[in-house]
């Protein structure tokens, strides 16, 4: 089973991919930064920069650096393309990295300085951008550029002027980076950074809610706790800063709350993971399930129970015709590219089975995409067969519909030329026998042109009755068979018409009439529309095919829209299980083909 | 007797034209479909407009349609429908809008001069001519035990025959050979055994006669 999305996106899984050398590195380099973090802090205690005086503080702190690093390994591993996971583990070291400002020492201090305000940039980054890893839209991409200015050029430039003892706490080791001490800048860059962090705070609620208000059910239940993490953490900042901003002296319970609000969101992040590893176990259950078929069980509502999404819809490949069709036969539209909808194909044996059209949340967890559509292989393949079976069904009772339709149509046109040609024109004769009539006792010498004239308007009536006839079956077709009637047809062809034959004897009826038609038909719309000078018509049987071919060297572009006329031979030469092709090129002529079994 | 002629088809319009000046009418204008008929109706002022039923632009019933608009605006105008189809409903229709110079003929009758000419006077005197393969038709059909006109004998049937057609008693008389009087008689009977209320009008009889059979 392979799988491949209307996205060119490459399709590996998960198992295919080894864990890197890069991988174990960063795993062992975030344990080793946990470890070194959780000494430091037990070591020397928090100097209450970025950890408040809480239980449990120190165990919290390494677990959320570790969460953060083990979500960005798992994403590495499963979706490498989404650059989500560098994210996460730049976020997890510059978490452990800003702990670093409760070490004693003054060079440990000055990089945890350095490095502290870093998390809040990636950690803005990681909650706009989840699940698909890129920033939409310009607020968001600002609003992370401006976080990003203010925790590198900002912080140091903070740095460049703060006293340590004074800025920071009276038992800090020495600010490195001081050049001079001013108290003012200090003060005044850190209402910059208090006020800034609350516009941004808010403007990222704002958006978050927004995207929320749009989101289809399935994106929602996709961001649901990262969202949640992210608004909490956002509201967390803003009511701790604007309390520091009014004067309150950094209560504990806030610092506290703001503490554990940023702790959620790597939570949230493992969960969503988690979340999606659980779904993928639901595929067991879904095989299950296919496996066993009642009647009339549906495959797609068992696979929109496995993704979790109840707008899922199926079409299942209809060989034949190129093209997705329901269960009940009917065509299946595919989803534009832009819109919310996503279309996974399943294949077996490197051919479409069916297409799952389903919500675009989907994207961002392609894992359980391919392996329900894997699990839902096999099911699906039977569906197909019996979908296939339907849309044939379906096509031939339209065939059938139009079969009687131009059945009619021709009777009406039959009555029609009856009607209008030999009764009227017999009418007209017996007018003109009624006058003549009339005329011979007393004036015979008038009444004999009215009956020459009588005599050749019969001749005329005749004439048309006769073409008539013709045009409702060629008669010449059943007596003679299809060879001479086709060099008939050509011979009568207002263009000029060459005529190959290979064929020997008769061919059953029906074959016969409907390649007659095809050439008669091709003929006509070639003399009609094409502007062609000649016609070439071949017709060969050989190997159990009855091939007939019309070819004008005219303007082409003709049957793309499947007149009328063309739809109609089509329907004749598929009852007879045949094929009819129309090569059309503009400019390049029009090429009508059609094959019959004739065996 | 002044005529119009409606047809869209050229052969039959010219060719009636023709037998009509034969026949000894004055032919006052042609007209290929209804609007230039009512056009030249409304100009010329005709004693029998002559009209084919299929004409632009549906090939349907323009023709039956005409007629009647010339019923209502100009009753005077007898009118004489020519059709290559017969349908009893047609007819009826026709009937319905007025008895009194009406006709409705099988386009083929114009053949025989004789007949056109006297169907055109009839007509144009605000008698009515139904054509006898509608009568036949309507007749004709099968009929239940209790049918009353399976009542009636073989001569009274061929003249209720006669009367749906829109012929007067004088008229019956000469065809089949027999006295008015006796013609009356057969009337007479015809009407009690069908329960039809006697009409002393020649014309208005052909409507409830022919409504009647319609009805069975």
């Amino acid at each position: 089973v392979g799988i491949s999305t209307a996205e060119t996106r490459p399709a590996t899984t998960a198992a295919a991919r080894g864990v890197t050398v890069w991988q174990i590195a960063t795993a062992v380099a975030g344990l080793l930064a946990g470890a070194g973090v959780a000494w430091i802090l037990s070591r020397h205690g928090s100097n209450s920069f970025g950890v408040p005086k809480l239980p449990f503080a120190v165990p919290v702190v390494v677990l959320v650096g570790w969460s953060f690093i083990a979500g960005g390994l798992l994403y590495w591993r499963s979706r490498p393309e989404n650059h989500l996971w560098a994210v996460l583990i730049f976020q997890g070291f510059a978490w452990f990295g800003s702990m670093l400002n409760n070490s004693p020492n003054p060079v440990l201090f000055t990089i945890g300085q350095l490095v502290y305000p870093w998390q809040y940039a990636s950690g803005l980054y990681l909650i706009l951008s989840f699940p698909s890893g890129r920033l939409r839209g310009g607020l968001a991409r600002a609003m992370v550029a401006i976080a990003i200015f203010l925790v590198t050029v900002g912080n140091l430039f903070w740095l460049l002027f703060a006293d340590s003892h004074h800025s920071m706490c009276r038992t800090c080791p020495a600010n490195l980076l001081e050049v001079t001490r001013d108290d003012a800048v200090v003060v005044g860059v850190f209402y910059v950074f208090r006020i800034s962090g609350i516009v941004i705070a808010l403007t990222s609620i704002g958006l978050l809610a927004l995207r929320w208000r749009r989101a289809s059910r399935a994106q929602r239940h996709a961001v649901m706790p990262v969202a949640v993490a992210g608004v909490v953490a956002f509201c967390a900042l803003t009511v701790s800063y604007g309390a520091r901003l009014a004067g309150a002296s950094s209560p504990n319970a806030l610092d506290a709350f703001a503490f554990y609000a940023a702790a959620a969101v790597p939570v949230a992040v493992l969960a969503v993971l988690i979340q999606r590893r659980l779904a993928r176990g639901a595929v067991a259950g879904l095989v299950v399930e296919l496996g066993e078929p009642g009647p009339g069980a549906d495959p797609r509502a068992a696979l929109s129970r496995a993704l979790g999404d109840p707008s899922l819809a199926l079409g299942y490949w209809f060989a034949a015709e190129s093209r997705y069709v329901d269960r009940n036969g009917r065509p299946v539209e595919l989803p534009e590219a832009g819109g919310g909808r996503r279309s996974t194909v399943v294949e077996r044996d490197g051919q479409p089975v069916a297409v799952l059209i389903h919500d675009a949340a989907l994207e961002h967890n392609a894992g359980l995409v391919e392996s329900v559509s894997a699990a839902a292989g096999l099911a699906l393949q039977n569906e197909r067969l019996q979908a296939e079976l339907r849309a044939r069904l379906v096509e031939l009772q339209a065939s059938r519909a139009r079969l009687v339709e131009a059945t009619d149509a021709e009777r009406r046109r039959i009555e029609r030329d009856l009607h209008d040609g030999t009764q009227q024109r017999l009418v007209s004769i017996a007018m003109s026998l009624g006058l003549a009539e009339a005329k011979l006792p007393a004036d015979p010498e008038h009444a004999k042109p009215i009956v020459a004239e009588t005599r050749t308007a019969l001749a005329v009536a005749l004439a048309e009755l006769r073409d008539l006839t013709q045009g409702i079956y060629p008669t010449i077709l059943s007596e003679r068979g299809l060879s001479a009637a086709l060099d008939e047809l050509c011979s009568r062809s207002a263009l000029t018409a060459h005529l190959r034959l290979f064929l020997d004897g008769r061919l059953p009826i029906p074959v016969e009439t409907a390649a007659y038609y095809v050439v008669s038909e091709a003929l006509t719309n070639a003399a009609k529309h094409s502007r062609a000078a000649e016609v070439r018509v071949a017709a060969s049987c050989s190997n159990g095919i009855l091939t007939v071919e019309v070819a004008d060297d005219g303007v082409g572009g003709a049957g793309n829209g499947r007149g009328s006329g063309l739809r109609g031979l089509a329907d004749r030469v598929e009852a007879l299980d045949g094929r009819l092709t129309v090569s059309s090129p503009p400019g390049r002529g029009t090429t009508l083909r059609a094959e019959f079994p004739c065996g | 007797v002044r005529v119009v002629v409606a047809d869209d088809a050229a052969l039959l319009r010219e060719g009636l034209a023709r037998l009509l000046l034969e026949a000894g009418f004055e032919v006052a204008g042609l007209a290929a479909d209804a609007d230039a008929l009512l056009d030249l109706v409304e100009q010329a002022r005709p004693d029998v407009a002559i009209v084919d039923i299929r004409m632009p632009p549906t090939h349907n019933d323009e023709g039956l349609r005409a007629a009647k608009l010339i019923r209502e605006r100009w009753p005077d105008v007898g009118i004489l429908v020519l059709s290559q189809h017969v349908h009893a409903g047609y007819a009826i229709e026709l009937l319905s809008a007025g008895t009194e110079g009406v006709g409705y003929l099988l386009k083929e009758r114009v053949s025989d001069l004789a007949e056109l000419a006297s169907s055109v006077q009839r007509v144009g005197a605000g008698g009515s001519v139904l054509d006898p393969t509608v009568v036949t038709q309507l007749v004709g059909r099968r009929r239940e035990a209790d049918d009353p006109v399976k009542r009636l004998t073989e001569r009274e049937r061929e003249v209720l025959a006669l009367m749906a057609e829109g012929r007067s008693n004088k008229a019956i008389a000469e065809r089949l050979f027999v006295s008015e009087y006796t013609v009356e008689k057969h009337v007479g009977n015809i009407f009690t055994t069908l329960r039809l209320p006697v009409s002393p009008d020649d014309h208005r009889r052909v409507l409830a006669v022919v409504a009647f059979l319609n009805a069975q």
